[in-house]
């Protein structure tokens, strides 16, 4: 059995060269590898959107993908969006909405929001609805999370 | 962690020599229904051969045939193809069925049917388009009818060192409406307690259900009081539909909600695409 992989990628713009073990979750690697924690573990089936990250720009499920899956591939993580030391401007109207009590889903989010964004500067409710489709808030701040959105895509 | 081979395949011959000779070689395209399924223990996998690279995989066009969905193919890339939102809405709206926004950026048509679940969203629609299976393999390729494809639950029609290379969606094109009504627990990231295709073909009609029976089936006792008996109360004719299916109960739901559900889909999709 192939026990590791070597996986060249861009995380946060920043070119990595790594090995991965076959087997191990994008999600595993971003947290254990690379030290990246806001990607959280929820459901572990795809259903809650905590470990979403944005591969290529598309927001994806990381623990549905494999690490070695990441070769070649473009990764941003929560922790990419703030720019020298300034936060990105959804999460600032995250802050500012309060668009969240407990955090675990915020970081899924966000990236989710960024990503919608990115394809519809002014998006409508049932854009915002279907982009975090699947991103699920057990605090149910879902009123805030889609005012912090229009809030942010606002021009 | 699970333990098996990976790799990373940019050849389709490379594929199917993997597919043939190896034991437990599964293909992986978005890997939604497969990673979950290996870590429940549903697939016991020994070797994941990413088949996402392969070029011939990638194919989405139209052209005199109609319109072909490579098997790297993800739902969100159908659901946007202007051919396909423009010619079968209806299938683009099994497509935006299917999990959510982002499992849609992995997922892939191919896989939805290839994990052959009786209540795969893009089945439904692709039986009530006639779709056809293109399927590849080292011993050759050939084509069959969606309705050929499904076998049971989790079986397809696939032999040994086969893949599905497209699916496509002959011309001529459907002419009228056609709609995908699905009735789930919530409104997304859940499968389809059940889901209704209702295509209009001028003034005939295909309909096919999801999650009442082994595979997807045809209503065809609905099918036949309305394209040959003329039937037009489609309160009357979506109760034949009761002959059509074997719902069984599970934890969406019971065999009698289910007989309930799909009468009253059938008549709302007759309703909005056959006229009121």
């Amino acid at each position: 059995m192939t026990e590791k992989m070597p996986v060249n990628f861009t995380v946060n713009g920043d070119k990595e060269e790594r090995e991965a073990v076959v087997g191990q979750t994008l999600l595993k690697f971003i947290r254990d590898e690379l030290h990246l924690t806001g990607a959280k573990e929820g459901c572990e089936i795809g259903e809650c959107g905590a470990c979403i990250v944005l591969l290529d720009g598309k927001p994806v499920n990381s623990c549905l993908i494999l690490a070695v899956e990441l070769d070649g591939k473009d990764l941003v993580t929560i922790e990419g969006l703030s720019k020298n030391g300034e936060l990105d401007r959804v999460q600032k109207a995250f802050i500012k909405h309060a668009a969240f009590q407990c955090g675990y889903c915020t970081p899924g989010m966000i990236l989710s929001a960024r990503a919608l964004l990115e394809r519809k500067p002014n998006p409508t409710d049932e854009d915002i609805n279907q982009a975090l489709s699947g991103n699920l808030c057990r605090c149910g701040a879902y009123q805030e999370i889609r005012e912090a959105i229009k809030a942010s895509s606002e021009k | 962690m699970l333990s098996y081979d990976y790799i990373k395949c940019a050849d389709l011959n490379l594929a199917f020599q993997e597919l043939e000779e190896g034991e437990q070689v599964y293909p992986l395209a978005g890997g939604t229904d497969l990673i979950v399924g290996m870590r429940g223990g549903k697939f016991a996998a020994k070797t994941l051969i990413d088949i996402k690279d392969v070029p011939e995989l990638n194919v989405l066009k139209e052209d005199d045939q109609g319109i072909t969905i490579g098997a790297a193919i993800t739902l969100n890339e159908v659901t946007g193809f202007t051919p396909v939102r423009e010619n079968v809405p209806i299938l683009a709206e099994g497509c935006h069925s299917v999990g959510s926004y982002s499992i849609r950026n992995r997922a892939t048509i191919a896989g939805n049917i290839c994990n052959a679940s009786p209540a795969a969203d893009t089945a439904a629609p692709l039986y009530a388009l006639d779709a056809v299976i293109n399927i590849a393999g080292s011993g050759g390729n050939r084509s069959i009818p969606i309705k050929e494809f499904f076998i049971g639950p989790g079986k397809t029609a696939l032999n040994k060192g086969e893949l599905v290379q497209s699916v496509l969606i002959r011309k001529p094109y459907p002419k009228g409406k056609g709609i995908y009504l699905k009735a789930s627990r919530t409104g997304s990231v859940d499968l389809a307690t059940v889901g209704v295709a209702v295509q209009r073909w001028g003034d005939q009609v295909k309909i096919a259900i999801g999650a009442v029976a082994a595979t997807p089936v045809r209503a065809f006792s609905v099918e036949k009081a309305v394209n040959e008996a003329g039937e037009k109360r489609w309160a009357d004719a979506a109760r034949l539909v009761h002959e059509d299916i074997s719902p069984i109960t599970d934890l969406r739901g019971s065999r009698e909600y289910r007989y309930h559900m799909v009468e009253v889909l059938v008549r709302r999709g007759l309703e909005q695409t056959m006229g009121v």
